[in-house]
């Protein structure tokens, strides 16, 4: 049982307030909560929205359409009136509004607190009774909330959600809504774990240019820095950042650059230099629809292929795709440990829906636990790409021992530059050596659903949740449907993935993307032969709903 | 195919300015009592960033893209302060595709030294014009002379104010060895702008042209004095004066970040 609240204005009205708030006394008061944000590239205007999807059990995606709409312009009632659900409802901010209950929060919250910014509290006080839950719940949140602020504004605000409860009285009992139950308490957003899961890892500098979806890792751990003892530098520009990042892990300290696809265009070089220099660059990817700047704050998975392939010349990397919270957390860690050890560079691919989803869920580990850099002391004679079985070389850092040398041309195992034919052949094969190892240890993808059912959906990333919930609904409906996720896209350990795909009737591929990226790099590896796809390319994010519609027969 | 015989020596031209450039940086760090395993040498692309895989004592080597040095160091600088980090540089790989991260690696007075070997033209890509060629400087690409007015960066590392600005000549090793250690011993950024032929491409800016031109900056000189230190930077033509233009207060970038107060944020094994 489930209810999707949206709370939908202008830029700057305060639609992010409103969710935030009720994200906040909904997690308390023990119900599961899902908030996703869309909203225009712009700070005034426009058509903003903040759904609180508010469920007594996980929830795992968005939904397409609201329950209950709560519209603060003519534009949101207007636009998004239409995309209710049957029995849905909308409270539209004003004195009167046809087909909407008229609540006007922002009037009344100039009567009571004589201040307009309280208008989220009155709205959030009319959705708690319109959902017909004890506005208890709800106060004592917002004292908890403003509890800093003083007396007075606490007052002010338990007097607004009041009288926004009061003047929702009409509506109460017409929505069906989730009891409370137990659920974890801790919010996070896909930003805000990888952020943590790179702060915990030992992350110790991090460089980027702000780019929308990308900036919120760079602000979460810009939070983060004082704790655990980070410095964040905004560079002049992506190519700075990645190149400041070589620097940094060249000389031993952890380093990650946060950007988006346009950004990550400008870091190829860098990202080429870390190949050739062997140095465990890390980077976040957050997608967005391109090309060029597209649409900046929408959702897409369309850089798959660009990452895989980003960088002239040819070396190793990983690549990873969180799709769930907990799985930003720990692949963000996984990344940085694949980078030490192969001394190579990982990509870690999100996008806008990823980076902003929030969710409550059990508190991630925020202990410094910091990855192995895997490094030696070496001496005055140890050669930095010495020739192994393995491809990777014993990586000893400067103010030691060692003379760390690096270059970018073509190298002897001094790392001195080198044209000579057998010794690029020895170094360029020992790169690429890596790769069998990096093969073998990728995260197999994982199979959710009943064993062997008839059709079998492929995802990535991000469309973990909604792709999983689809396959629970057509399951409910006698369909046999189970899902297999990659959260690592790149090498891909064709043999075992072969393994768990066994025989199906039909094999559909779920993605963000118009070309079906990622069921090619499938196909190329001889893992599957001609598939259904489900693509989703208008910008966003998949839902249940959105698959089940497409894959249904 | 074992070329390796080819490679030991250094890729630069017979009577080339950067092996006085070279000798003088192995002075210089002899000199300052550096231990190479506590200096890292970076550099970009092109003749000049070749130095660091020439120099006489070991050291750390970070010999990194095009125009990118700086950052590069940056991020060193950051991972570790307790090294030394120069970058050996030319005109192109500095001034042309490194302009951006030079205006601010100053701007942020970085603790990293920048040793530019200017020559007014691209050597390794056989004789373009350079972001500080003269006007009319005539080339296989710039065919009707060059247009644009040359870069100016002293200026800019001084209205930017930069820890240390200073110019000295590739023909003068002793002006060079004593800019290049007052450099090193600088706090925060450095950019020393180093004049040098370019004897198969710049057959205008010969050493000769530099020789009859260089004269040491004025004995009364005010290092801190902003305005005179721009007339300095702007003093190119019949005189160029060499020497310390331009000293600040500035503090470095690095002793500003709180994660960096107790201890840098890498250390070596070991």
């Amino acid at each position: 049982m489930d209810i999707n609240i949206r709370i939908a204005g202008e830029a700057g009205q305060g639609v992010q307030s409103v969710g935030g708030l009720l994200v906040g006394a909904l997690a308390a008061q023990g119900l599961h909560v899902l908030a996703t944000q869309s909203y225009m590239s712009r700070i005034r205007g426009g058509l903003n929205w903040f759904d609180v999807r508010v469920g007594d059990s996980e929830l795992h995606g968005p939904r397409e359409k609201a329950d209950l709409l709560v519209a603060l312009t003519d534009a949101a009632l207007r636009v998004l009136g239409g995309e209710l659900t049957s029995h849905g409802l909308a409270i539209f901010d004003g004195e009167q509004a046809g087909g909407a209950a008229a609540i006007p929060f922002t009037a009344v919250a100039k009567e009571l607190a004589q201040s307009a910014v309280m208008a989220n509290t009155v709205a959030a006080g009319a959705v708690y009774r319109a959902l017909g839950y004890d506005l208890e719940f709800l106060s004592g949140h917002l004292r908890k909330l403003f509890a800093k602020k003083g007396d007075e504004i606490v007052e002010k605000n338990l007097r607004c959600a009041a009288r926004g409860a009061e003047l929702a009285e009409g509506l109460a009992g017409k929505l069906e809504a989730p009891r409370a139950g137990r659920s974890p308490r801790s919010v996070v957003s896909g930003a805000s774990a990888i952020g943590l899961g790179a702060a915990t890892a030992g992350v110790k500098l991090v460089a980027a240019y702000p780019m929308t979806p990308g900036t919120g890792v760079l602000t979460d751990l810009a939070a983060r820095a004082d704790r655990y003892g980070i410095v964040v530098e905004q560079a002049e520009d992506e190519i700075a950042a990645i190149n400041m990042v070589c620097g940094a892990v060249y000389a031993g300290a952890p380093a990650l650059a946060t950007t988006s696809g346009g950004g990550f265009a400008l870091m190829v070089e860098g990202l080429s230099l870390a190949g050739m220099m062997e140095l465990p660059a890390v980077v976040v990817i957050a997608q967005r629809p391109g090309p060029a700047t597209g649409l900046p704050t929408r959702t897409a998975q369309q850089d798959l292929r660009f990452a895989v392939h980003a960088g002239h010349g040819e070396f190793a990397r990983a690549i990873y795709a969180p799709g769930t919270h907990a799985q930003c957390f720990e692949l963000t860690r996984r990344a940085l440990e694949t980078a030490h050890r192969f001394q190579t560079p990982a990509l870690i691919l999100t996008d806008q829906y990823l980076q902003d989803v929030q969710k409550n869920i059990e508190p991630l580990d925020e202990s410094p636990r910091p990855i192995d850099r895997c490094l030696t002391a070496g001496g005055a004679d140890s050669q930095r790409y010495a020739v192994t079985d393995s491809g990777v070389s014993p990586r000893a850092v400067p103010g030691g021992d060692a003379f760390v040398v690096c270059d970018s041309d073509e190298h002897t195992p001094d790392g001195h530059i080198t044209e000579d034919i057998d010794a690029h052949l020895a170094q360029t094969e020992k790169r690429l050596r890596k790769l069998r190892a990096m093969t073998a240890e990728a995260l197999p993808p994982a199979l959710y659903g009943p064993a062997d059912a008839q059709t079998l959906l492929i995802c990535w990333g991000s469309t973990y949740g909604p792709c999983r919930e689809a396959v629970d609904r057509l399951n409910d409906f006698g369909g046999s449907y189970e899902m297999l996720h990659f959260p690592q896209v790149w090498p891909i350990n064709a043999p075992a993935v072969s393994a768990l795909l066994g025989w199906r009737q039909r094999v559909i591929v779920v993605e963000g993307n118009q070309t079906a990226q990622f069921a090619g790099i499938l196909k190329e590896h001889g893992v599957i032969g001609p598939v259904e796809t489900c693509l989703r390319y208008d910008g966003l994010p998949f839902t249940a709903e959105y698959i089940m519609e497409r894959v249904r027969r | 195919m074992n070329l390796c015989q080819a490679d030991t020596r250094p890729a630069w031209c017979p009577g080339c300015g950067n092996y006085a450039i070279l000798k003088a940086f192995d002075r210089a760090v002899a000199e300052s009592g550096l231990d190479g395993r506590k200096l890292v040498v970076v550099s970009g692309i092109g003749q000049a960033a070749k130095l660091p895989h020439y120099v006489a004592r070991p050291a750390n080597v970070f010999n990194g893209l095009h125009g990118r040095a700086l950052p590069a160091a940056t991020g060193i600088k950051l991972a570790n302060h307790e090294l030394t980090v120069v970058v050996a540089s030319g005109d192109g790989d500095m001034y042309g595709e490194g302009g951006n991260h030079l205006l601010h690696a100053v701007r942020r007075n970085i603790g990293v030294k920048a040793f530019v070997h200017d020559n007014q033209v691209y050597g390794l890509t056989e004789g373009q014009a350079s972001p500080t060629s003269d006007p009319g400087f005539v080339t296989k690409v710039q065919t009707h002379g060059v247009v644009s007015l040359p870069m100016n960066p002293l200026a800019i590392a001084i209205v930017e104010e930069a820890s240390f600005v200073a110019r000295s000549f590739s023909g003068d090793g002793e002006h060079l060895v004593e800019m290049m250690k007052l450099a090193l011993a600088a706090d925060g950024f450095a950019l020393l702008d180093i004049l040098q032929p370019c004897v198969t491409f710049n057959r205008t800016n010969t050493f000769k042209w530099y020789k009859d031109r260089v004269r040491l900056v004025p004995a009364g000189h005010d290092p801190r004095d902003r305005d005179a230190a721009l007339r300095l930077a702007f003093a190119w033509g019949e005189r160029i004066p060499i020497g310390v233009y331009w000293r600040s207060e500035r503090p470095s970038f690095e002793s500003l970040c709180d994660a960096l107060k107790d201890r840098p944020l890498a250390a070596p094994l070991g």
